[in-house]
């Protein structure tokens, strides 16, 4: 920021210019909680009230109004009272008000480029059909509920790993995402002509006519084949030698939920209940809950929705901030932190229940490490329908309840789990990170997140056979079960329920009818006896491609994964 | 002038959204609105002012207001905190 001086006749008008700005900038950030109130509803646009009554606070213009009248350039005034401030809250005893640090970097950026006459780089401010890629450090849940998918063709990011949050996001947005970067955002400037490649995992930037065109071809070729999978989506995946196998579909978003229901897929296999949470000033209550689930329950008409109770924790933040942890993935999070807050967990019960009486709810516990955990919920469950009816409240009488397999400890004692919860549900993103000792989010550990490592695929066989000796549901959850060279081991396996991305579902459709058990078995059976991830990867792509030959709709994710 | 006491009932104590409930109630008066914590004195009409209160739940407040509408001021900014801002 440039220090400039001006004169002490230019004092009025430089402070007419600040007050401009704040005023244009309060006009956008009105016409950004309009948005995002139709897209997410009025919680999530409440956020932005409190950035709004930043910009009229009084104390805000006077400290930078003082700066001006002893001859200081309006930006640089204003520069230096929100430094202040955002050291004043980054320092803040309560962690709740050191989060609000995003809202006063928003705020910053925003009347700075007005002040600057930069150019907007407002994501959420972009005409619907500009194209444009988002490139930035990070993809906040908060940051994701504002984006236009009709705006946005594709994001880059600095951070984050292909399982980490921000992609996920992403692929329920059927955006194209590119993370992990490092330097995307010190390497450009804004407004460069950039390609994005999702399958390779690059960005371009300015690239020549000739490879736009080779990319836009490819794009034309892309959509015909996935036009082509679509087709066949809507019906069942049976393989070749006529096993079936049910595909549905995760849901972040109640939102998502009617686009994923025409993604031909069989259910919700998962739908994550954080978002309901993240980014937020309090906690959903009943009736908000109820509202978010039966909506979900509704687009998928009678079809299984299994919904995991709150996972929050790790890098999910819930209402009010979590104390700093030194581990977060290995702290208080999912099923611990509800079970430590039965109230707050009873009310999702409650309105799980509640929301049981429009179709077939399942409940889902994430990160079960012992018995006496789901004990305990199943407990609250019942405690739970008793406060309903008390109340007079119309609910089920009971759930499905299922446990999540995603640590070490859940999958070796698959065989006492089965025996209790009503299915099993493996969440193969945990189960890798927490099997290798790799955190998923870290990008020097990208290469050695290897959900192919035959310990995995090992303690994934064992779940799976536990699940057949009880006769209980086992599911997989996770990004694994959407690639077809891991879905291809999986079915092997002896798995029969996966759940992806929707986007992803015609895909994994057409992979399980091109197969049968009898290779995937013996695939599976060569993967399981491999010495590294790599032979196990050779040996399952090797019997792949003889398997499909060289299938088009194969081609770029096999190279992808390269 | 006029002043009272209140305490924070909610559970999440006077985190960014009951801060800007609160300003936005004293924007609406005419009397200059000042709220203590201890030794920390605030402009009650403002966000990041109220904010650094860092006012948990069961600390208690002072509010003091001066001009021509002090009494209704306390009256409804003492309403909001003692509703929990809707909050448990």
């Amino acid at each position: 920021m440039r220090h400039r001086i001006i004169a002490d006749g230019e004092i009025a008008s430089e402070v007419e210019r600040f007050r401009k700005a704040l005023l244009d900038a309060g006009e956008r950030l009105r016409n950004v909680r309009a948005r995002a109130e139709k897209r997410a509803g009025p919680e999530e646009a409440a956020i932005f009230d409190v950035q709004i009554t930043i910009l009229q606070d009084p104390e805000l213009r006077d400290a930078v109004e003082s700066y001006i009248r002893q001859n200081l350039c309006a930006e640089k005034s204003f520069d230096l009272v929100m430094l202040e401030w955002r050291q004043n809250f980054a320092r803040h005893s309560m962690p709740m008000m050191r989060e609000r640090v995003g809202d006063l970097t928003d705020i910053q950026i925003r009347v700075l480029s007005l002040l600057l006459g930069l150019p907007d780089h407002d994501p959420v401010e972009l005409p619907k059909g500009a194209g444009a890629i988002l490139v930035t450090h990070d993809l906040t849940p908060s940051l994701t509920v504002q984006l236009d998918p009709d705006a946005i063709a594709g994001i880059a990011t600095d951070a984050g790993t292909r399982t980490s949050h921000v992609a996920i996001l992403a692929r329920s947005l059927g955006l194209p995402a590119v993370v992990g970067l490092r330097t995307a955002t010190t390497r450009l400037v804004g407004g460069e002509r950039v390609v994005l490649d999702g399958f390779t995992g690059t960005l371009s930037v300015t690239p020549t006519d000739a490879e736009v065109a080779a990319y836009l071809r490819r794009a034309e070729f892309e959509a015909a084949s996935e036009a082509e999978l679509r087709e066949q989506a809507g019906e069942v995946a049976i393989t070749s030698d006529g096993t079936e196998v049910t595909i549905r579909a995760n849901v972040d978003l109640p939102e998502e939920a009617e686009q994923a229901a025409t993604s031909g897929a069989d259910g919700v296999g998962l739908m994550r209940t954080e978002f309901l949470v993240v980014g937020r000033a309090t906690m959903p209550d009943e009736e908000e809950q109820v509202r978010a689930y039966v909506k979900v329950v509704r687009a998928f008409g009678g079809r299984p929705v299994i919904i995991r109770t709150f996972d929050v924790g790790g890098d999910k933040l819930p209402v009010g901030g979590f104390p700093v942890e030194a581990n977060p993935f290995l702290g208080w999070r999912a099923i611990r932190m509800c079970l430590d807050q039965p109230e707050l967990f009873k009310t999702q019960l409650r309105a799980l229940l509640r929301a049981g009486l429009e179709g077939d709810v399942r409940i889902m516990l994430p990160l079960v490490v012992t018995l006496d955990e789901l004990r305990a919920s199943r407990a609250l469950l019942a405690e739970a329908a008793a406060e309903l009816a008390e109340r007079g409240i119309e609910h089920s009488p009971s759930l499905s309840l299922g446990v999540m397999i995603e640590t070490p400890a859940a999958a070796l004692m698959a065989d006492a789990f089965a025996a209790e919860a009503d299915f099993l549900s493996i969440g193969t993103n945990d189960l890798v990170q927490y099997t290798l000792a790799v955190d998923r989010g870290n990008v020097n550990l990208a290469t050695r997140f290897t959900p192919l490592h035959p310990s995995v695929l090992r303690l994934i066989a064992r779940v799976a056979e536990a699940g057949k000796a009880a006769d209980v549901d086992v599911s997989v959850c996770g990004e694994m079960a959407s690639e077809p060279l891991s879905a291809f081991c999986l079915v092997g396996l002896g798995l029969r329920h996966f759940s992806v991305a929707p986007r992803s579902v015609p895909l994994v459709k057409r992979v399980v009818r091109g197969l049968s058990i009898a290779i995937a078995e013996e695939a599976a059976r060569a993967a399981l006896l491999a010495t590294s991830p790599e032979i196990a990867e050779q040996e399952l792509r090797r019997r792949l491609l003889a398997a499909f030959g060289d299938a088009a709709f194969l081609r770029d994710e096999l190279s992808g994964s390269e | 002038m006029a002043e009272m006491s209140v305490t924070i009932m909610n559970r999440n104590g006077l985190h960014a959204r009951p801060a800007a409930e609160i300003v936005r109630a004293a924007a609406k008066f005419k009397s200059d609105i000042t709220i203590v914590r201890d030794d920390l004195e605030v402009n009650g009409k403002s966000i990041m002012g109220v904010m650094m209160l860092a006012a948990e739940c069961g600390c208690t407040l002072q509010l003091r207001a001066s001009g021509p509408d002090e009494n209704q001021a306390l009256e409804e900014i003492a309403g909001i905190i003692q509703s929990k801002f809707g909050e448990h």
